[in-house]
């Protein structure tokens, strides 16, 4: 009982040192060092130094700034542009016409990129204009991008999942792998309810503006090669089993700088940029493992996962129930966290209790994930509703209300996760298995 | 001193920059390597410890420039006063803290200098060289935090302003997204 005693109490000092606006990486290592200082016997300095050393001293993290640049480097490149001219055509037709670009648009670059809000951006900056101008509903064009632009996070290659797969000690090229189904289904879904949407008001979306014949759409596919050839390279070769997430990461900055240079705008400026902006925002999210590594490690001393697993065990809670609970937990958590804190605070803590229930760590990492999609689209804090408040300009609270929508279907998708957790399992189990 | 704190920065900064380059480097190296037939040495060991140089040397210029995440929400809805007492708050925190793990940082690299470590591997990389990289970001993060807790304490700003890293991002991307038009026409 004293322990469960000391992890509310350690609780409370870290929703304390996080509310007064201390950053993220600098709570977890204070934490982390009040715990291992005065209620252990280990030598605090010392444990720190040598977690942080062992946690940085990683294979595994290396394909994390690579995929992070990728992104980058096609940040700066025209692909946004040529995928909405290769994907208009054919999404004309159906019920909320060009609205369907958004979520197909993030769901393609989702496969070249590990991150929401850059997904969001990189789709945004060129559809929020042109839908606008064609008279589209703006609401709605807000909630399919926030909502889509999300699938960065699932849809492999992940910064979220390889964060979680390093932390869990799950193989990253598995996580990978079970993303796929799940962010397709979301996909679906995101359509369907766009679909739905656009049948019941029939008054918001405007008229087909796109008249082409079938030669003249598959002429304007075409340029959609050079991203596609790009998921081809990268998710082909981690799923081929032919090469590691780091190998396929690398293969994937040569392909984007390649591109980057036949589209024409591979400067040197654009390309300080990329390598800038990703050593910032790798910098960031390590610095939050490190702080993570080390609250983990004092966590195991301190013994509280345990005993906070044994406790769970003893109410008998059934894992339906569990997750339940554990879902709002992590929404609640969603609402102050960004994802990836979210991610690296609660994983060491929770995986004891989640394995002692008996959940799969592989699907577990697909269900936090999608948990923390929601997350990114819930006020007051969440970096998808940032990004569009500077695109479109509306206030947060706009934005928020107006991606409401695909925050339910996001909830949504996770009882058909456990329902059905083949959707998550069924490619990594069949895939690896040969 | 100013002159000298700002190019530190700089030069730490620009200096992660060219070892994230340098891992996409070492592993294309591997790749390449293996296409051929030729086992490139280390290149596998020397790519995390890239990785290790970049994550920590780059500590203080992403702090400066608003990167590190952490919870804006209450700090934005207090008046300055109160405003400046938080950020000196957690700027000392943060100035604690890097201090002391600086502190044991450099013990790490001193021992494995004395009891002379070397990573396991094809390789024998003295682990004192990664562990320089791991203390020096953190002495200079140190530095960071004491400057900007000395800034504050006189009553300026701090350098970051007082923003969200996702609002920062957001703010990165509408100012991309507004020098868009003008790449547009340059390439048309």
């Amino acid at each position: 009982m004293t322990t469960l005693l000391l992890a509310f109490l350690l609780l409370v000092v870290m929703l304390v040192l996080l509310a007064s606006g201390a950053w993220v990486a600098i709570c977890l290592l204070g934490v982390g060092m009040m715990a291992v200082q005065f209620f252990t016997s280990a030598p605090t300095g010392t444990t720190m130094a040598t977690t942080i050393w062992s946690s940085s001293d990683s294979w595994a993290l290396t394909a994390l700034p690579l995929f992070i640049w990728m992104a980058e480097i096609l940040y700066r490149t025209r692909m946004a542009e040529d995928m909405f001219s290769g994907l208009a055509p054919w999404l004309t037709r159906l019920p909320g016409r060009l609205m369907h670009v958004n979520i197909l648009g993030c769901g393609i670059f989702a496969a070249v990129s590990g991150s929401s809000s850059a997904t969001c951006a990189t789709i945004g900056k060129m559809t929020v204009p042109e839908l606008r101008r064609r008279g589209y509903d703006g609401r709605m064009t807000i909630c399919t991008l926030a909502g889509s632009g999300t699938l960065g996070l699932l849809i492999p290659p992940s910064i979220m999942l390889i964060v979680y797969g390093f932390i869990a000690e799950v193989s990253i090229a598995r996580l990978f792998i079970a993303g796929f189904v799940p962010g397709l289904m979301l996909v679906v879904m995101f359509m369907g309810y766009t679909a739905i949407w656009a049948l019941m008001n029939p008054e918001k979306t405007p008229p087909a503006d796109i008249q082409m014949s079938l030669g003249q759409r598959l002429w304007s596919s075409r340029r959609l090669i050079p991203v596609m050839f790009l998921i081809l390279a990268v998710l082909g070769s981690i799923y081929a089993g032919i090469a590691t997430p780091t190998e396929a990461a690398t293969i994937g900055v040569v392909g984007s700088l390649v591109l980057s240079w036949v589209f024409g705008s591979l400067t040197w400026q654009n390309f300080s940029e990329s390598v800038m902006g990703a050593t910032r925002t790798s910098c960031m999210i390590i610095f939050i493992i490190n702080g993570a590594a080390f609250l983990s490690i004092a966590m195991g001393f301190t013994g509280i996962p345990r005993a906070l697993a044994e406790w769970i065990t003893t109410l008998d809670m059934s894992v339906y129930m569990l997750l339940f609970v554990l879902t709002i937990f992590y929404v609640m958590l969603g609402c102050f966290l960004d994802g990836i804190s979210i991610v690296v605070l609660t994983t060491g803590i929770i995986q004891p209790m989640i394995m002692a229930a008996g959940i799969d760590v592989v699907w577990y990492g697909i269900y936090i994930v999608i948990v923390v999609e929601a997350a990114q689209i819930t006020p007051p804090v969440g970096f998808n509703l940032f990004v569009l408040q500077y695109f479109t300009g509306h206030n947060i609270l706009y934005v928020a209300r107006a991606a409401l929508p695909f925050f339910f279907v996001l909830l949504a998708a996770i009882p058909i996760l456990v329902a059905f957790p083949e959707i998550a399992l069924y490619l990594p189990t069949t895939m690896l298995a040969r | 001193m100013r002159t000298f704190l700002d190019r530190l920065y700089r030069a730490t900064g620009v200096l992660a920059g060219v070892f994230l380059v340098l891992i996409a480097a070492l592993v294309l190296a591997q790749i390449v390597g293996r296409l051929f037939g030729v086992l490139v040495p280390g290149a596998d060991v020397f790519a995390v410890y890239a990785l290790i140089a970049t994550s920590f040397l780059a500590l203080a210029h992403t702090l400066r420039t608003g990167g590190h995440i952490r919870v804006a929400l209450l700090l934005r809805g207090l008046n300055s006063t109160h405003r400046r007492y938080f950020e000196i708050w957690c700027l000392a925190l943060g100035a604690f803290i890097a201090c002391y793990f600086t502190w044991f940082g450099a013990r790490m690299v001193w021992e494995s200098v004395i009891w002379g470590e070397r990573a396991i591997g094809l390789v024998a990389v003295p682990l004192w060289l990664p562990r320089t990289a791991i203390a020096l970001g953190a002495l200079v993060l140190a530095v960071s935090f004491i400057d900007e807790l000395v800034r504050v304490w006189r009553g300026d700003p701090p350098i970051y302003g007082y923003r969200d890293a996702a609002e920062v991002a957001a703010e990165e991307e509408a100012e991309r997204a507004a020098d868009t038009p003008e790449t547009a026409s340059e390439r048309g």
